[in-house]
């Protein structure tokens, strides 16, 4: 009976995949695999060919062969701590919730029927770490010893292994039905190990998988054990197919086809709710703290009630962002301007966490538009709370940078600008929740913009939020400017505040106009279109 | 014969209990109806028999078979309360290849008075999943039936059917118990805990009736805590 079952579904997956080609727009399709080779492609070339083709030194050369394996070590670690916190999750598989209901629940054989999907997972992963490897592998080969060709090769090859373990230790950690703490946990020592490797040169748990991405310079036989071992654990997970949840299958089916389609439609919003259904993460169910009586407005009151049920996972992750936002900062300090880019990606992504009460106001509009209030107030009142949530991490970035900087001439400084860019690279995050908010001037399938800007309009939608966190975060330039200028960097301070402070309350405003001036933009252009039609028809 | 079988069957979700601790036989070619309010545990109950969810102690057996098993799964037919179906199949490729997966050789006939029974005959071709609520249901319900089974677990089938929609699966579910099949169905329809032979009911997780329903008044079984 299982293999009929078995042959039946495969040819139920060959008549599907014959549907699936036939719906296929080929011409489309074949365009855009020229775009991302046109585009994708030449990046690399540029990229390549900025890079200087001298070789590094020897002092380099010696730093690369003694610390190369354990920071590069550093990536599989993490990799193997992702993947235990997956498949403690439930993953790494996703099927149809077709195939849970009517295939996982007939009585074909579950191991074989779920080979092809564990195949897919391992295969994508792989192909991508592949070329993952093989494009940074082939950009090292520049400026080492040994042909980029061979680089990328040992990029390639490290980025495989890395890949087929992490497709295996998640599908180990799903069949045991690892706790999430355990997960988290064993997957953390995996990489304070091998960060220790790195710092006290002891052998690292990765360290062979890091040394197996050099071997475009030299060769150790010994570093085979890492694809071996790779090897041995998926086929390991693969073993262990049978005892593959239905429930967790089921859960994540349709969740991950959801956050598909919102990847697909730069959807972020979307995007983070349904990461944090994958991760089952529930906002508490007993607040941390009541809501204080003096606090009366009803929009500050939700707001309070919304940050004060925030998991623990949560605040875990926004102290995290709010630590590394003061690193980066600190980084910038000392010179290491690119390290602004990272700030502001972390302030915005604690902006986004933060803003819960505004994004739960924006996901349900019916009740929004329903309430006696104009919808600009509404939400700038949602801001409030979680501008006075920021404040701890504020402290903590503060904190972070000064411990960076390891001098107590930043504590002053640090403490007149923490607050203020925190609340404005947070504002990033606000641009970014209400921007993507159904627009409720919008009267018809009116489009001001051709589809040939659709590019441009998708690149500044997904840009400019980052771009006012970066504003923010950029107000620490000044405090640099000063230092290096040897004038008071407590001035400076003082004024990146204020410019910090104006840009949040700017975005503020835009919150509170923005309706109003999205209606009378669209007037404007209607005028301007009937007076057009006007004028053609008297001609 | 015992069909279905829990022995200490327990689930919580984090600290909430939605199952206590059950010990439950429903014997074969019994009817069962299983009632209780929003949240009483009835579908954890059935998903934990069909195996689609795992318990947090305790075990299920479906015959003599562990809930989930390749035997139970011969064995059991689950109709659930929200239908998934393939977005790129035919509801006449759904039920080819759900039958099929059960063996069921000479399936086109079987699959064609299901689908006239149903009242389904003419969309045969069109994709499920652009069907209405009741519609769906109607599929789910020539979905679970095309295929052979000893236990018949269903969760919620009257919602969204109309009145010829409730005749065909009441008929369906008549003709199943009298060819010795098991049912076990939880529902919120009263008026059809008169149909069976035996009824059981769950509160906030644990069985507060497990009888006949001529003995007891339902609507108070039905009432949360």
């Amino acid at each position: 009976m299982s293999d009929a079952g078995l042959d039946v579904l495969y040819e139920l997956r060959k008549r599907r995949k014959r549907h699936r080609l036939g719906d296929i727009e080929w011409f489309d399709a074949a365009y855009r695999v020229y775009l991302v080779a046109l585009f994708g492609g030449g990046t690399v070339l540029w990229i390549s060919s900025s890079i200087k083709d001298e070789t590094v030194g020897a002092d380099t050369l010696a730093n690369v062969a003694t610390n190369g394996p354990a920071l590069i070590g550093i990536v599989t670690a993490l990799a193997f701590m992702a993947a235990l916190r997956s498949g403690a999750q439930g993953g790494p598989l996703a099927l149809e919730a077709a195939d849970v209901t009517y295939v996982m629940l007939s009585p074909v054989d579950r191991v074989r029927a779920l080979l092809r999907p564990v195949s897919q997972r391992a295969r994508s992963a792989a192909a991508l770490a592949a070329v993952s490897g093989a494009i940074i592998g082939q950009l090292v080969g520049r400026r080492m010893p040994g042909t980029p060709v061979a680089w990328a090769a040992s990029g390639a090859a490290f980025g495989i292994t890395t890949a087929l373990l992490w497709a295996g230790t998640a599908l180990v950690a799903h069949a045991i039905r690892l706790p999430l703490w355990i997960a988290t946990t064993v997957g953390l020592a995996g990489v304070v190990w091998q960060c220790a490797a790195l710092a006290w040169h002891i052998p690292g748990p990765a360290n062979l998988a890091g040394s197996l991405a050099m071997w475009g310079w030299r060769q150790h036989p010994i570093d085979l054990l890492a694809p071996l071992v790779a090897v041995i654990v998926l086929i390991a997970g693969v073993a262990l197919l049978q005892r593959t949840s239905l429930d967790a299958l089921a859960r994540r089916s349709s969740l991950v086809a959801q956050l598909r389609f919102a990847v697909t439609m730069q959807d972020l919003r979307t995007v983070i709710l349904l990461r944090r259904q994958l991760n089952q993460e529930h906002t508490r169910g007993r607040p941390w703290l009541r809501v204080p009586r003096w606090v009366t407005h009803p929009i500050p009151r939700r707001g309070v009630a919304s940050v004060a049920r925030f998991p623990t996972s949560r605040l875990v992750r926004m102290t995290a962002f709010a630590a590394m936002a003061g690193v980066f900062q600190a980084m910038v300090i000392r010179g290491t301007t690119p390290a602004l880019i990272g700030t502001a990606f972390m302030l915005f992504l604690l902006g986004l966490e933060v803003m819960e009460p505004l994004s739960q106001e924006v996901d349900q509009p019916d009740r929004t538009d329903s309430l006696p209030i104009e919808r600009g107030e509404l939400l700038v009142r949602h801001l409030v709370a979680p501008a006075v949530a920021l404040l701890p991490f504020a402290v903590i970035a503060g904190i972070s940078a000064v411990a960076t900087l390891g001098t107590t001439r930043a504590i002053t400084p640090t403490a007149i600008l923490a607050l203020p860019t925190v609340l404005a690279g947070a504002a990033g995050g606000v641009v970014s929740i209400v921007r993507d908010a159904p627009d409720p001037t919008k009267t018809g399938a009116q489009a001001f913009v051709p589809p040939e800007m659709a590019g441009v309009t998708s690149a500044l939608r997904i840009g400019l939020p980052i771009f006012v966190s970066a504003l923010a975060a950029a107000t620490i330039l000044l405090v640099r400017q000063a230092e290096r200028a040897g004038s008071s960097a407590t001035g400076a301070a003082i004024r990146g505040a204020i410019g910090a402070v104006l840009l949040a309350a700017a975005v503020g405003y835009w919150v509170r106009r923005r309706d109003e001036w999205k209606r009378k933009f669209r007037q404007f252009m209607s005028d301007g279109q009937s007076y057009t039609k006007q004028q053609r028809s008297t001609l | 014969m015992t069909e279905l079988g829990t022995r200490q069957l327990t689930k919580t979700y984090g600290d909430r209990p939605a199952l206590e601790p059950l010990t439950l036989n429903v014997e074969s070619g019994a009817k069962v109806a299983l009632v209780g309010h929003n949240g009483s545990g009835k579908t954890t109950l059935m998903k934990m028999a069909a195996g689609l969810l795992d318990p947090t102690d305790g075990s299920v057996k479906i015959g003599r078979h562990a809930a989930g098993s390749q035997e139970a799964r011969r064995l059991l037919s689950w109709l659930s309360d929200t239908p998934t179906f393939y977005e790129d199949l035919s509801l006449w490729e759904h039920l080819e290849f759900v039958a099929r997966l059960h063996g069921v050789a000479e399936w086109e006939s079987r699959a064609e008075t299901l689908l006239e029974r149903v009242g389904l005959e003419q969309r045969r071709d069109d994709i499920p999943t652009t069907f209405s609520r009741g519609l769906r249901q109607k599929a789910a319900i020539s979905l679970a039936f095309v295929r052979p089974f000893q236990l018949l677990l269903v969760d919620e089938p009257f919602v969204g059917l109309d009145e010829p929609g409730k005749q065909a699966l009441l008929m369906l579910f008549e003709e199943a118990s009298q060819r010795g099949a098991t049912l076990v169905i939880a529902t919120h329809e009263l008026s059809f805990v008169k149909q069976v032979s035996r009824l059981l009911a769950l509160r906030d997780g644990g069985l507060i009736y497990d009888g006949s329903p001529a003995d007891t008044d339902v609507h108070n079984l039905v009432l949360p805590g």
